[in-house]
């Protein structure tokens, strides 16, 4: 049987000597599924990429890629265009980007079906729908535009037009990264059901490997451009063998496991401190009865967050959970006095917050928010001390503004402080550059962190000590910390309590143990029933 | 892995996001309403900066000539000049409700006939530009930013930048000098113009070439550099990498997804210039002595002419409000994200 994808020795470098693929050898055979994990820059996308030729013109490409026994590399452009999505098709990471914002989905799921005239035109229509009814989406949405779609749905219809034109191979590319664990868990399987139904080969793009596990039969491990270790899914997941998958696998714990409980992953010397018992008395932070309702478009009111009564302690990590739209970041807003609530109130250390724009400065000092992406949350054009300083002018702190970003950069590990000043945020890894606003926020020196996704958009490795960080900070300093996240695994790995949030009430809350282990209402059981699941090795 | 998931399935999947509301009248009747208000304002605005310019209006017209005191006076209670602020800003109103700009002194005719004349050779000089140096600059700026540093893009993204930096009536001057006795160089018609429709139009055209000419060199410029730099801003969006997997051939990648999408800031640009250009030709207007808007203005200023000033500047104004609603208009026909928001 001719392999539908088989890479001899593939290589792939970029202008600048930069080489991000350093050969990998690779073979699928018709209807098999291969996963393929690896952290950012590993090189994972750029395989993907060369495989229909769709790396940018500065890569250079060597070694072979035979899709259907065919040399891609050999093709002629025409040759190449044909079999672009009539042989292999791609399943795009971000399904938000990857769809025309001004074209009707329709016409795009249409759009290679008409131009690889797999059908006469007049049947293009009714196999748009049927492909639709296979992404379990209504007829009706070919006429909406991307904007008008979840993000789930976007990806439903990815994965629709991937299928068009009955290709051989998918590739998909982080196909579920921006969903919750709920809709990841509804795409995952839609996937799964689709190519063992059409036979189609599939090679899944992630860093998680659980996500990989739970869909695809073997597992081939990137590290620095090469695989380091290809095997079934079970056995890679379960009993790895390389270093670098042992890390992988660490990263994202088992709900339940005893052993990352209070500690996740990390290489850090200072490792994780002892646990720590929140001080009882009087809680840092309560809501009482909070509600926030928004006005709609053409009229009426959408309530957000719903009689909503929560506590943090002093030093205490209370991780706040719910898919998107569930109303939990509205939540974070309010507590941080940027959103006015309707009802109910916010009350710090006891005291209602204040209305003037001086008291809210005053408790927005105390009280520091951590952004998911801190990419977008730095001024590319501030260094490192600019932006750790500029909370200090404007809080106008005593003392000396130098020694106290140094204070600041040391706290939040960047050592030495001296070496990250000058530096503008893009030299930066991506876990520097959550440090740095970790740091800016410090430098204040807080008493509460309102962390929204704090490690989301972080690399597996790189999340373990992020969350580490947080417990040492709340060990340390005392720090309490409102978490809010869609994962499961990371209140396991810091939190003490969780609380769980479903379109704007908090159906559950409690110890971490109890609600995770125990969950007693259905909407936290079936948050912990869409945690992919990998089979144990046989 | 779903099966457990199946019963709450349905209640807790995701929010789409609200479908599109309002409705087109209510978006509609908001833009236009928004458009009036600016117009009002300006009108205002219009009245009372003309009064505070220096210069008393009858000193201006009596410009030259021996006048008595008493013969002043008179003047001012003719004009109204001798009434309070506020009801003469009254009257102003109420006459243009009436369509009344008030009565230009220099031609000693109502300011709105004055105008109304002016306006047709302004439009057409002005239109036709426009319309050539939007296709010429978007045409360009769309070659030029799909290949960006090839030939093409480094000879004329420079080119477009020098012709963007000239001042146009050097521009003017200059061709002038150059293509005089090709082309007619003043006027909108020959003395002799024939009174047919055909010939008379071929004698416009021809009179018309040196300052279109002129405006379009103007004026592509900047359309070019937008275009590119919004079709650079498009060329690495995923959905573009999308169409290219699908096999599509490389043109059609740009005309089909990524030109629509780098169109519309670009066309709003146009729009929001369409109004502008009106007044920008001023000074192209006075090189070629074409009859219209610009060089009545010229002539306004020159002779403190008061209300005509008054009349073209709400004229002017107006253009830039309208083409800016239509601009608006335009970016929801355009852009399907801007019709739900």
């Amino acid at each position: 049987m001719t392999p539908v994808l088989e890479l001899r020795d593939l290589r792939v470098t970029y202008a600048g000597g930069h080489a991000a693929v350093r050969g990998v050898d690779l073979t699928l055979l018709p209807g098999q599924t291969l996963g393929l994990a690896g952290e950012s820059g590993c090189g994972k996308s750029s395989l993907a990429m060369s495989v229909l030729r769709l790396l940018p013109k500065d890569a250079q490409v060597s070694g072979e890629i035979l899709l259907d026994g065919e040399d891609t590399r050999a093709m002629s452009w025409g040759r190449l265009r044909a079999v672009r999505w009539a042989s292999a098709s791609i399943v795009f990471q971000g399904a938000m980007h990857a769809l025309n914002p001004v074209r009707r989905v329709g016409t795009q799921i249409a759009e290679p079906m008409r131009l690889h005239a797999s059908l006469p035109e007049d049947q293009v229509e009714a196999r748009v729908a049927q492909l639709l009814a296979q992404v379990e989406l209504p007829p009706e949405k070919a006429r909406a535009y991307p904007h008008e779609l979840s993000g789930g749905q976007k990806q439903r219809v990815m994965i629709a037009m991937a299928l068009a034109c009955g290709p051989r191979l998918v590739i998909a590319d982080e196909p579920t990264t921006a969903l919750d664990v709920i809709v990841q868990a509804q795409v995952l399987a839609l996937v799964t059901r689709l190519v063992a139904e059409q036979g189609i080969g599939l090679v899944m793009i992630s860093h998680d490997l659980s996500v990989l596990g739970s869909v695809c039969e073997r597992l081939a491990v990137m590290y620095e451009g090469q695989v380091v270790e290809l095997g079934s899914a079970p056995t890679v997941v379960h009993d790895p063998q390389h270093a670098h998958t042992k890390a992988l696998a660490a990263a994202f714990p088992t709900v339940g496991d005893p052993a990352s409980r209070y500690a996740p992953a990390t290489t850090n010397p200072a490792g994780v401190p002892p646990k720590v018992v929140p001080r009882a008395g009087e809680p840092l932070l309560r809501t009482q009865a909070l509600r926030v309702d928004f006005r709609q478009r053409g009229g009426g009111w959408m309530r957000a967050v719903n009689d909503v009564s929560l506590e943090v302690g002093r030093g205490e990590i209370v991780a706040l959970v719910g898919q998107s739209g569930s109303g939990k970041t509205t939540l974070a807003r309010t507590v941080l006095g940027l959103q006015q609530p309707s009802g109910g109130q916010v009350l710090y250390d006891g005291r209602p917050l204040p209305r003037g724009s001086r008291g809210l400065r005053e408790y927005r000092r105390e009280a520091q928010l951590v952004l998911q992406d801190p990419t977008s949350a730095l001024n590319p054009r501030h260094t490192v001390y600019e932006a750790v300083a500029e909370g200090l002018r404007i809080h106008r702190m005593p003392g000396d503004e130098r020694e106290l970003v140094a204070a600041a950069l040391e706290a939040a590990e960047l050592r030495p402080a001296g070496r990250y000043m000058p530096v503008l945020p893009h030299r930066l890894s991506g876990g520097q550059r959550q440090r740095v606003v970790i740091a800016g926020a410090l430098a204040l020196r807080p008493r509460l962190l309102v962390a929204d996704e704090p490690v989301a958009s972080l690399d597996a490795s790189v999340r373990g000590e992020i969350l580490a960080l947080l417990l040492r900070l709340r060990a340390e300093l005392g720090l309490a910390a409102l978490v809010i996240t869609h994962d499961l695994g990371l209140a396991w790995n810091i939190a003490d309590r969780v609380a769980v949030m479903y379109r704007g009430e908090l159906v559950e809350v409690g110890e971490v143990e109890q609600v995770l282990l125990a969950p007693r209402h259905e909407y936290t059981q079936s948050l912990l029933a869409a945690l992919p699941e990998v089979a144990p090795v046989t | 892995m779903t099966d457990s998931l199946a019963p709450v399935e349905e209640s807790i999947a995701e929010v789409p996001p609200p479908s599109r509301g309002g409705g087109v009248v209510r978006y509609l009747l908001a833009k236009v309403g928004g458009a009036v208000m600016s117009v009002l304002m300006v009108v205002v605005l219009g009245f009372f900066l003309f009064r505070v310019m220096p210069g008393d209006p009858v000193s201006i017209m009596t410009r030259g000539r021996p006048v008595s005191g008493a013969q002043l006076e008179a003047l001012r209670a003719q004009h109204g000049f001798d009434k309070p602020l506020l009801v003469q800003f009254w009257n102003y109103l109420v006459g243009l409700v009436h369509g009344d700009f008030g009565q230009s002194y220099a031609f000693n005719a109502p300011a709105g006939v004055i105008i109304g004349e002016r306006l047709g050779p302004t439009l057409l000089l002005t239109g036709t530009a426009t319309v050539l140096a939007a296709a010429l600059g978007l045409w360009l700026g769309a070659k030029t930013g799909w290949h960006r540093n090839g030939p093409l893009d480094r000879g004329s993204s420079g080119v477009a930048l020098v012709f963007w930096s000239i001042p146009p009536w050097w521009l003017g001057v200059v061709l002038l000098m150059i293509a005089g006795g090709v082309f007619p160089t003043g006027g909108m018609q020959s003395p002799d113009s024939p009174a047919a429709f055909f010939p008379h139009a071929l004698d416009v055209a021809h009179h018309m070439v040196l300052p279109v000419f002129t405006l379009v060199l103007a004026l592509y410029g900047q359309y070019q550099l937008v275009m590119r730099a919004s079709l650079l801003e498009e060329m690495n969006s995923d959905y573009l990498t999308t169409a290219r997997a699908k096999g599509l051939r490389d043109d059609l990648v740009r005309r089909r997804h990524a030109l629509p999408n780098a169109l519309l800031p670009t066309a709003t640009l146009v729009f929001l210039h369409l109004g502008m250009v009106v007044s920008g030709a001023i000074t192209v207007e006075a090189v070629y002595s074409w009859p219209g808007l610009g060089q009545l203005t010229a002539e306004a200023l020159a002779s403190k002419d008061l209300p005509l000033l008054q009349g073209i500047f709400i004229v002017l104004v107006i253009a830039v409000v309208v083409m800016n609603l239509f601009a608006d208009l335009l970016l929801r026909v355009l852009d399907p994200r801007v019709r739900a928001s």
